[in-house]
């Protein structure tokens, strides 16, 4: 049986909601990183390995869709899990990121036993 | 008669669309003529205003206690951040910029003796949401023992707050998550 720690980056340009996923994820033993839009979630993925990505859609600079869409362009991020946590509710939104290639898709606000049990499944 | 015409436009802008703000609610303007209004005893009502482009935001709400299960703390801070953000984008998809919002708060008076700790807790939560965020606030009129009335002007973000009698503020009915706020997880 795998010991590994589970690596999350979570991508969220509002600090209260970092906070919250921060507190949801680490007492549940994962190892959490964050950024706070797109580009600087690029930035860290340029640099870190990871194995799971939970992004917002409405972010400053580069927003949740710009962010899959980049990180399915390149051989290194096409298979990662990439959910989406986000308060946009219409079918056109999920369809479009669907469409870039997210994984999942979480309402906000989020229930940390789901969210939890989300990331489990998909990093399995 | 195009003179008498453009004077009666004129005193048809000048005329408030007054709007209330209810409970639960988060209302979004850019129009000069629309004021937003609310009454609040323990209650919180948080004004947001970008200066450049000249549109506001104002929201009403009273927080319950957290569902059973969750962490305990004061309030549901993540129904209250939802909530927050919420209005934030609705900002934000009128034109608004984050860094440049301006806020104001005004409520959470401890109008019921029973309901002193929430009221006070919401306060607290709006405050600390403000500067986890990086939010200025430039005004605040919050705790006290009377109900405020509060009108906002969102398109010039001018607010007048006034101390009005108790019987005036609406109940408040502290909010549970609606059925459909339960985070709920698609895979594709």
């Amino acid at each position: 049986m795998s010991t590994t720690t589970t690596r999350i980056l979570t991508v969220d340009d509002s600090p209260s909601m970092r906070a919250l996923l921060n507190h949801a994820l680490t007492t549940e033993g994962f190892d959490v990183s964050q950024a706070e839009d797109g580009i600087a979630a690029l930035d860290w993925l340029a640099l870190n390995e990871v194995d799971v990505v939970i992004t917002d859609i409405n972010m400053p600079r580069l927003d949740g869709f710009g962010l899959i869409e980049r990180l399915r362009e390149g051989s290194r991020h096409r298979d990662r899990p990439i959910l989406v946590l986000t308060t946009e509710s219409s079918d056109e939104k999920k369809a479009r990121a669907r469409a870039a290639g997210a994984t999942g898709w979480i309402v906000k606000p989020f229930d940390p036993q789901k969210l939890v049990a989300a990331v489990r499944r998909v990093s399995h | 008669m195009l003179e008498r015409r453009i004077y009666a436009a004129d005193a048809a802008a000048l005329q408030p669309q007054r709007i209330t703000v209810m409970q639960g609610q988060a209302l979004v303007s850019a129009e000069p003529q629309v004021e937003f209004t609310t009454v609040l005893g323990s209650c919180v009502a948080l004004c947001l205003f970008d200066p450049d482009a000249r549109v506001g935001g104002m929201n009403h709400f009273l927080l319950a206690e957290p569902p059973s299960g969750f962490a305990a703390t004061a309030v549901d801070e993540h129904y209250g951040t939802y909530l927050m953000e919420l209005l934030v984008n609705q900002m934000l998809g009128k034109g608004a910029r984050k860094a440049r919002l301006r806020a104001h708060l005004y409520g959470g008076a401890n109008v019921n003796r029973n309901m002193m700790r929430i009221g006070t807790a919401n306060a607290e939560f709006a405050r600390g949401f403000l500067q986890r965020e990086g939010i200025d606030l430039l005004r605040a009129d919050l705790g006290g023992t009377n109900a405020r009335r509060v009108d906002f002007r969102p398109a010039s973000g001018q607010v007048r707050c006034k101390t009005v009698e108790d019987r005036l503020a609406p109940t408040p009915q502290p909010i549970t998550r609606p059925a459909i706020a339960t985070g709920d997880v698609e895979l594709f």
